[in-house]
């Protein structure tokens, strides 16, 4: 095997030549290994490193001798242009291997936005786009992560997409790829393999089925030994192994740099726009002493000095009160810090607040969601506005003076009052903060209210929804501009509106999706999430060419009794208490935090894998 | 205390900016349980700096950091401990307690040496000629300050030039000024000598040492 040469020269002419070079503190590089897995992520190094998951998934591969996992970040442009102008071919960083010399070659898929970049590594890797067109001696493609729930968009794409928690999964994945390797299987009898591990969804052996106006009917599947619905996979036990155990400590500034010691999976709040409470069920937490023993060891190998509570909410573990005491008091004198980045409004206490600032004051985040308690209540944001209140009131007499509020527009049910109320708010914690005796607050208030918008997804009780179009968000976010207008410390930002649809597009999406995709691909388009390289242009071009209607993917709404192109993917939570949240988000009723009582959501066949009552 | 240290910065991390590396070594420290002082305030900082920056790119092996520790340590210990955590690739050579009255290091600098090496398939004798002729004259370059973009003449910047052949390769040694009131910068130098000479040079270019008032190899 060649490495992959790449000249100083080359890495001097581009931005940040740290991303692409690696020899970072606790990387593994194995020169040999029975089996090669280029660990992938779609976006440029400093977002990829800062996601969990990989992290994870680096550590437990690696974990077995005779494997080798080695990380691979889309290149940025400028990088991207360099590597094509010298045949430069997409390598990995930890032994300069071509993806191509790979057995396995495995994305990360955490946001819809990422996928032009999948196309960008894999035609650098000299490796064919689709799964149908690739050879034997190629490497096996695979995906996975929270956007994997609704694989199809990308699902020509891959050879395997695994569904659900990937600790257990992707060692069998890797199982099964080393043996078909050594008994010398054919591509096909490999993939039937890997069909046959839990959690694994091979897409060539589904079909899309189509009705007589080519409207979506459903998939018919072309091997029979593959599974009817694939299960999302879980991973009951979050305190059997510690997965990161030396986590890798970049040398250029990442997005989280910092340790992420993560609390719990899965979340009790069930509000309704949000996926990730939905497909990550059932809650697991990690026992505080599994936390405790993570943080010394993790600060003793990386240096960190920040560790950050990782998890859906993080305000909500059970044993958050005497979590964060503990660290900071361990803590403090080495001069860490610790942040909660996911903080709900009703659960926490001044005192955290207070030991928190002990060491260095970071940002404080709410997100309040919606602007009024009848749209906070359709979407079971279980968030009162005295609660808010409250918990700024807390944060501004401990001395804070930036609070970021973030809002939703273009929910479901959602009126005039609604986005005006999202003012209101903001007028009403303004008020708070300037109504404190000077001596009692900090200078002046920073207040960002940032409103993101609304974006149906799979596995939601909003999955049925259609989204507003581009002109109605447009209009929304002008109305809530002008209606900020004049409060005191406000700083208002939302979302580019092209992105928000076409991430809509993607996000139900079918394998139509794929030609559009490739074509917006040759067309220009990369890292679509970044405002700067968005290219609306290229995916009207590839719309039209590709005969796509975006509009009928975004703008739509789906009949209850519809299939859906993820409904071959077994989420666990069934589609009947999708539904009956959905009617109950039209009554504005509230659905309780299943702490406190359980709601039924997994239905009778999975009601055992959920341990919290 | 007040400890001073020399650091050296070979490959495999030639790509590690100087801000990156005041990072790392802040982390180092700690994995290492070296106790390093951190300012008063309210947003503390590490009491820890550089006598003078290294581009992104270039290898060293004389890079000087004055810290302050909260505790005293044996110089020895130190060395010992911070190397074992420092990543492949940097290493501190020696260190020294001083006295707090010390001046600054930055204060204390006077020169540095560079070993520029050329690709392979540069001809050093007529490397030579091109750098005879450049050094000829006046030196004039663009140079980025405060009020927008200046013509200097660097030439008497450079001390000292010598260009031999080592191990197949053409190799330029270079000492250049390095003080408070203006640095040699390497990279303006080898502009200059592209623009004269038309030709595109590959290289490399590695800090050999930096010499303190008096020429002297160490600060104290």
């Amino acid at each position: 095997m060649d490495k992959v040469k790449v000249s100083d020269k080359l890495l001097l002419s581009v931005e940040k030549p740290a991303r692409y070079t690696g020899g970072e503190l606790n990387s593994i590089v194995k020169e040999t290994a029975r089996l090669r897995f280029a660990l992938c992520f779609p976006d440029v190094y400093e977002i990829g490193m800062s996601h969990l998951g990989s992290r994870i998934l680096y550590e437990v591969i690696n974990s077995r001798e005779e494997y080798a996992c080695e990380r691979c970040f889309a290149p940025w442009p400028d990088m991207e242009k360099v590597m094509r102008e010298n045949n430069v071919p997409m390598f990995t960083l930890e032994t300069r291997t071509p993806l191509a010399e790979c057995d396995i070659v495995g994305f990360s898929l955490l946001y819809e936005m990422c996928y032009t970049n999948i196309l960008t590594m894999l035609d650098l890797a000299h490796i064919h786009k689709r799964s149908a067109d690739r050879g034997e001696n190629e490497p096996i493609i695979v995906a996975g992560g929270g956007c994997a729930c609704n694989p199809e968009p990308i699902a020509d794409f891959m050879d395997a997409i695994m569904i659900g928690d990937g600790e257990d999964m992707i060692m069998e994945v890797c199982d099964a790829v080393l043996a078909a390797k050594e008994a010398g299987l054919s591509r096909r009898d490999t993939l039937k393999k890997l069909a046959a591990i839990r959690g694994v969804y091979v897409p060539a052996f589904y079909e899309e089925k189509r009705g007589d106006n080519g409207e979506y009917m459903g998939v018919d599947k072309t091997e029979p030994s593959a599974p009817d619905k694939v299960e999302r996979r879980i991973l009951m036990d979050l305190d059997r192994a510690q997965y990161i155990k030396k986590p890798i400590v970049p040398y250029i500034p990442i997005v989280h740099d910092r340790i992420a010691l993560e609390l719990f999976r899965g979340c009790t709040k069930g509000c309704r726009f949000c996926q990730a409470g939905f497909i990550y069920r059932p809650i697991r937490e990690r026992k505080m002493e599994t936390v405790l023993k993570a943080a010394d060891e993790l600060i003793g190998c990386t240096g960190y000095d920040e560790v950050s509570l990782f998890s859906l909410s993080s305000g909500d573990y059970s044993h958050i009160h005497e979590l964060v005491p503990q660290i900071i008091d361990r803590f403090s004198s080495e001069h860490v810090s610790v942040s909660l980045p996911s903080l709900r409004i009703d659960s926490f206490l001044k005192e955290d607040l207070e030991r928190m600032q002990s060491v260095r004051k970071a940002g404080l985040t709410f997100a309040p969601e919606a602007g009024t308690q009848r749209l906070r209540d359709a979407i079971n944001k279980g968030v009162s506005e005295d609660d808010l209140l409250r918990a700024v009131g807390d944060a501004f007499s401990s001395g804070w003076n930036g609070v970021k509020l973030y809002f939703m527009i273009g929910l479901p049910t959602e009126t005039e009052e609604d986005i005006l109320g999202i003012a209101e708010l903001a007028r009403k914690v303004s008020a708070l903060f300037y109504s404190m005796p000077k001596e009692k607050r900090g200078k002046g208030l920073r207040l960002s209210v940032s409103a993101s918008s609304f974006v149906p997804k799979p596995f939601t009780p909003f999955q049925w929804e259609p989204q507003d179009r581009k002109e109605t968000l447009i209009e929304k976010q002008k109305l809530l501009k002008s209606a900020l207008k004049g409060i005191r410390g406000v700083e208002f930002s939302y979302h580019e509106p092209d992105i928000s649809v076409l991430e809509a597009v993607f996000a139900r999406g079918d394998r139509k999706l794929a030609d559009a995709l490739e074509r917006a691909w040759e067309l220009g388009a990369r890292f679509d999430s970044w405002d700067e390289h968005f290219k609306l242009d290229a995916w009207n071009a590839a719309f039209e060419q590709t005969g796509v209607d975006p509009d009928a993917y975004a703008h739509r709404r789906r009949e209850k009794d519809e299939a859906l192109p993820w409904d071959h993917i077994d989420s666990v939570v069934t589609k009947e208490y999708l539904v009956r949240e959905s009617e109950r988000a039209y009554h504005a009723e509230v659905t309780k935090d299943c702490r406190l009582g359980c709601n039924g959501c997994f239905g009778e066949k999975y009601a055992t894998y959920c341990k919290i009552n | 205390m007040r400890l001073i240290a020399r650091l050296t910065k070979l490959e495999p991390v030639r790509f590690v900016s100087h801000l990156d590396i005041l990072r790392l070594l802040q982390r180092a420290f700690r994995r290492a349980g070296v106790p390093l002082s951190y300012s008063q305030g309210f947003n503390p900082h590490p009491l820890l700096s550089f006598a003078t920056a290294l581009s992104t790119g270039y290898t060293s092996g004389a890079e000087w950091i004055d810290v302050k520790l909260d505790k005293d340590m044996d110089t020895d210990d130190f060395l010992s401990s911070v190397n074992a955590a420092l990543p492949v690739g940097f290493e501190f050579k020696e260190a020294y307690a001083v006295e707090d009255r010390l001046p600054s290091l930055t204060a204390l600098l006077e020169s540095a040496t560079y070993r520029v090496t050329f690709s392979a398939d540069t001809n050093a004798d007529e490397l030579k000629k091109d750098i005879a002729a450049l050094l000829s004259g006046e030196i004039i370059v663009e140079k980025r300050t405060k009020g927008g973009l200046k013509n200097v003449d660097i030439r008497p910047q450079v001390i000292e030039a010598d260009v031999a052949e080592e191990a197949g390769h053409a190799v330029l040694t270079v000492k250049g000024v390095l003080n408070t009131s203006g640095s040699l910068n390497i990279e303006l130098l080898m502009g200059a000598l592209a623009r004269q000479s038309g030709k595109n040079y590959d290289y490399s270019v590695h800090r050999v040492n930096v010499e303190f008032i008096g020429g002297r190899s160490t600060p104290v």
